[in-house]
């Protein structure tokens, strides 16, 4: 073979590595869904609560998280052309996170408030930012810089303050030390790490993906460059806005900036969608559709809630919203949309690739039939409409059945990707 | 009789083995999907080079797709040797699709 610069294989870490997270992202899916079933009767009231903590984490560091990481040492080291700076610094942050968050989240759900929760937060925490300095020294490597590339750096700087923040606050409650108010640096630690982490690395790679798998070409990054500075300059508003409660002004500056990173983000989504060349798209797409009806929502929701003075309890009631539809919402179906595209493409690139040429192969997209995809679309996306509901209008009936269906949601998500990952050539 | 060329015969044949070849997302082959720009074999060394493109430099398949065509190409008779270049001078773009392959593709 004579010059082949396209000889990417070589970039990306073993798939140990990456099953490892997805498989840990799983196990956490699984936890949060039962929890959320065992508990929907009770979702209402203040967030600040054991429960409420306990649920949020479990989502965010058991399921969305995991999940996050391992795409991130998937794609990270293949976009930019340049190995992870170490996989064996990856496994001890994989290992010291997976025997961690559990007892964090269980501290954290029980509010245990002597050594161990601040502890295991420490623990989760010294885990990410291994991981972090493990992914900045990959990309300081990196050949070429790109959109995407500048999205994923802002969203280990605001992962980096978000877990930062969290440690401060576990520690805090276990002896109060902190000057400010807990609970408004509890709403600055949870930004940075939606809107910051999880919203920016979603908009960043989304557009590489959405490129990707859809084979759109020519689009402008216009607006995706727009989505990028207006979101980073609303968090410089609202992190410090939120955690010194400086008031309206602040606060409307940052919705404002909010709102023009979200619109831009759907405006360069579309656009890259309205340039595909497969015009026949699959069930994965029609998650990422509805991730982006739910960021649509939690922005709205958000920034009444920012702007609003109202006191009574239905507000508690749209902060409950607010969290589901971002977090398992938004959140959640871009990564159920697109493990449903990366794992059947790793599975087809380590089994079946060596096949090409010699013997017939299916496509990555048909290592799964879409019937039992199908499915698991509607019962999730019914769930969590159901959830957000039952939880707006305070039926507890309808959150139960909301979060029955997300539990059934899920299983079938773990079982079409075992099918996936059972599947040999 | 009509005298035909043995260097032509073979490149025909390691075009039409190339419809074989398909892009694991969208199981388009290489040919329609528009990304072989030249084919040529030397009968003295009978060596086949391939200069071929991908539909991204950051392709993550691209090894799998160089080492298929490889593959296959090494089957076709005649051929001792497969040379498989990569060019992104000029990108790929969409318009390199074949109509067949528009219509595979759902257009």
């Amino acid at each position: 073979m004579v010059a082949a610069p396209g000889s990417f294989a070589r970039y990306a870490p073993s798939f140990r590595l990456i099953k490892a997270h997805f498989g840990l992202g799983m196990v956490g899916l699984l936890a949060f869904s039962a929890a959320l079933a065992l508990r929907a009767r009770d979702l209402d009231g203040f967030f600040f609560q054991p429960l409420l903590l306990g649920l949020v984490h479990l989502c965010v560091l058991g399921w969305l998280m995991p999940v996050a990481l391992g795409a991130m040492h998937q794609l990270v080291p293949v976009v930019f052309e340049t190995p992870v700076r170490s996989e064996r610094l990856a496994w001890v942050a994989f290992a010291l996170y997976a025997v961690s968050v559990p007892v964090f989240i269980i501290g954290m759900w029980t509010l245990a408030l002597g050594w161990i929760l601040p502890v295991a937060a420490t623990g989760a925490a010294t885990a990410i930012w291994l991981y972090v300095g493990n992914l900045v020294a990959t990309l300081a490597r990196a050949p070429r810089r790109s959109l995407t590339g500048l999205y994923v750096i802002a969203a280990l700087g605001w992962l980096l303050l978000a877990v930062t923040l969290g440690v401060l606050l576990a520690w805090n409650l276990h002896r109060p030390y902190l000057p400010l108010f807990h609970i408004a640096l509890l709403r600055a630690h949870a930004h940075a790490a939606g809107l910051g982490f999880f919203g920016l690395l979603i908009m960043g790679v989304a557009y590489r993906l959405l490129e990707m798998f859809l084979l759109s070409h020519g689009a402008s990054e216009r607006a995706g460059r727009l989505a990028l500075v207006a979101t980073n300059l609303a968090l410089l508003a609202l992190v410090p806005a939120l955690a010194f409660q400086l008031g309206t002004p602040a606060l409307a500056l940052a919705v404002a900036a909010a709102a023009v990173g979200v619109a831009s983000f759907i405006w360069q989504a579309v656009a890259i969608f309205r340039r595909r060349m497969r015009r026949s798209v699959d069930i994965a797409w029609g998650h990422t559709a509805g991730a982006l009806v739910y960021l649509a929502l939690a922005a709205a929701v958000g920034a009444g809630l920012a702007l609003g003075s109202a006191r009574e309890p239905w507000v508690d009631r749209f902060h409950l919203a607010y969290g589901l539809l971002a977090l398992v919402g938004f959140a959640g179906s871009v990564v159920v949309g697109q493990l449903y595209k990366i794992v059947p493409f790793l599975v087809w690139l380590h089994r079946f690739a060596p096949y090409v040429g010699i013997k017939q192969v299916p496509a990555a997209a048909d290592l799964l039939a879409e019937r039992p995809k199908e499915v698991q679309f509607v019962l999730m996306h019914v769930g969590v409409i159901a959830l957000v509901a039952g939880v707006v209008v305070d039926v507890a009936p309808l959150r139960v059945a909301g979060a029955a269906a997300f539990v059934a949601s899920s299983l079938l998500f773990v079982r079409n990707l075992g099918v996936v990952l059972a599947r040999q050539p | 009789m009509i005298a035909v060329d043995p260097a032509v015969s073979v490149e025909q044949a390691a075009r039409d083995a190339l419809f074989e070849v398909h892009d694991p997302e969208t199981d388009l082959n290489l040919v329609d999907l528009g990304l072989i720009y030249r084919v040529s074999y030397r009968p003295e060394t009978r060596r086949l080079e391939v200069l071929m493109t991908l539909t991204t430099p950051a392709c993550p398949a691209g090894d799998v797709i160089v080492e298929g065509v490889q593959r296959r190409l090494s089957l076709v008779p005649e051929v001792d040797d497969v040379a498989v270049e990569i060019t992104f001078e000029p990108h790929w773009t969409p318009e390199r699709i074949s109509s067949g392959g528009r219509a595979f593709l759902g257009w």
